[in-house]
């Protein structure tokens, strides 16, 4: 307040110096926006990666669906129980294990839901 | 059921154990036997497949199908007519340029992720679509993405080993960690094996029983180190132009143990 004292009573200069306040808190804010956006995406993108590392890291029974997810690229459970020549049920759920943990992708189309990695 | 190929990877921990070597004789061998072949250079730090085939026809190379911009189609370069006497066989190249070299290097997980996704679409599109009886990887050696997308992508590993200790040490760390894990049908083929170690029927055999404690899978092949196949150099295809030579009968033998693999 006393830079704002110290201009005197002009309140056009007043409210221009306000106005160029409020312009680099916005600017501010932008960036910190951005940081919290970037950071988040990162946190999120480096442990979701399904790459070949990662499945080297995964218990043999989940190994075997998320490579066979790889393979299909998009699939049902049941499409991918076909493959590894194991239950659907026992698939349906090691996928849900995977959708959780952030590896793939779920989306429901009509009575189906299809299980894919984000490109 | 239709019988469909098989994808076969030429790996190992150190380099110079001959696997280009292996991998050109094998899909070579193949070919003779009348079969539908195609041999891939995933080894994008040292490409060697384009001067080994000595042939500058193509318009894309691997790297172009692995960064999604065209079908694998546009890869295949066939060579029937120019290298084989029966069978067909194409290859797939990896761009030697220094640029290519160092854009495959800095490529990130995503990335690799999507080329995993690329090469295990090929047992489809190669195998299954265009009929294909072997596709047989030449992958980088170690620990690399390239070469573990490579095994993972294909049905039989082959690892390529010598008897040096470092080598001995490091494939056994990795037959273990790594092979184990993937449960790949796996074979190791011990090469440039001096001639005097393997001289007699019981040395070979007691070779082979230490060997295969140590990396917990069958030793296919036992090679010797052959000076004639050093001394060709990579110049032409060896079990082509030497049908009678004992290094085309043991990859003839090599060739037979995958089949039944």
């Amino acid at each position: 307040m006393s830079a704002y004292r110290s201009l005197g009573r002009n309140p056009t200069i007043i409210l221009q110096k306000i106005k160029e306040s409020l312009d680099r808190l916005n600017e501010k804010m932008d960036v910190m926006i951005e940081i919290q956006k970037h950071g988040q995406k990162e946190s999120q993108n480096i442990p979701d990666v399904l790459d070949v590392m990662t499945l080297l890291s995964l218990p043999d029974h989940l190994r075997k669906t998320a490579v066979t997810i790889s393979r299909l690229e998009q699939a049902t459970a049941e499409e991918v129980a076909e493959q590894t020549r194991r239950a659907r049920a026992v698939e349906s759920g090691y996928l849900n294990q995977l959708v959780m943990m952030g590896y793939l992708k779920k989306e429901r189309r009509g009575r189906k839901a299809y299980f894919y990695i984000e490109k | 059921m239709v019988d469909v190929g098989k994808i076969v990877a030429f790996h190992s921990y150190k380099g110079g154990t001959g696997k280009t070597l292996l991998s050109v004789n094998l899909a070579t061998t193949y070919a003779s036997r009348g079969k539908k072949v195609c041999l891939f250079d995933l080894d994008f730090r040292a490409p060697s497949l384009q001067a080994a085939f000595k042939t500058n026809d193509n318009e894309y190379w691997l790297n172009d199908y692995l960064n999604g911009i065209c079908d694998v189609k546009k890869v295949l370069i066939d060579l029937s007519q120019r290298r084989v006497k029966k069978g067909e066989l194409s290859v797939g190249l990896a761009n030697p340029a220094t640029e290519a070299i160092r854009e495959m290097s800095a490529k990130d997980r995503k990335w690799e992720m999507k080329a995993l996704g690329r090469l295990l679409t090929l047992k489809n599109s190669l195998l299954n679509d265009m009929e294909f009886d072997y596709l047989v990887w030449d992958t980088s050696p170690g620990l690399q993405y390239s070469s573990i997308n490579a095994i993972v992508s294909a049905d039989v590993a082959l690892v390529a080993t010598t008897i040096d200790a470092s080598d001995i040490e490091g494939t056994q760390r990795m037959t273990h960690e790594l092979y184990d894990l993937f449960e790949k049908k796996t074979g190791i083929i011990m090469n440039k094996i001096p001639a005097e170690t393997i001289s007699s029927e019981t040395g070979k055999r007691k070779l082979r029983k230490q060997f295969e404690t140590i990396h917990g899978f069958p030793i296919l092949e036992i090679v010797p180190c052959f000076c004639d196949v050093l001394r060709a150099s990579g110049t032409y295809i060896f079990t082509e132009e030497k049908p009678e030579h004992p290094f085309t009968k043991i990859v003839d033998r090599i060739a037979t143990k995958i089949e039944r693999f």
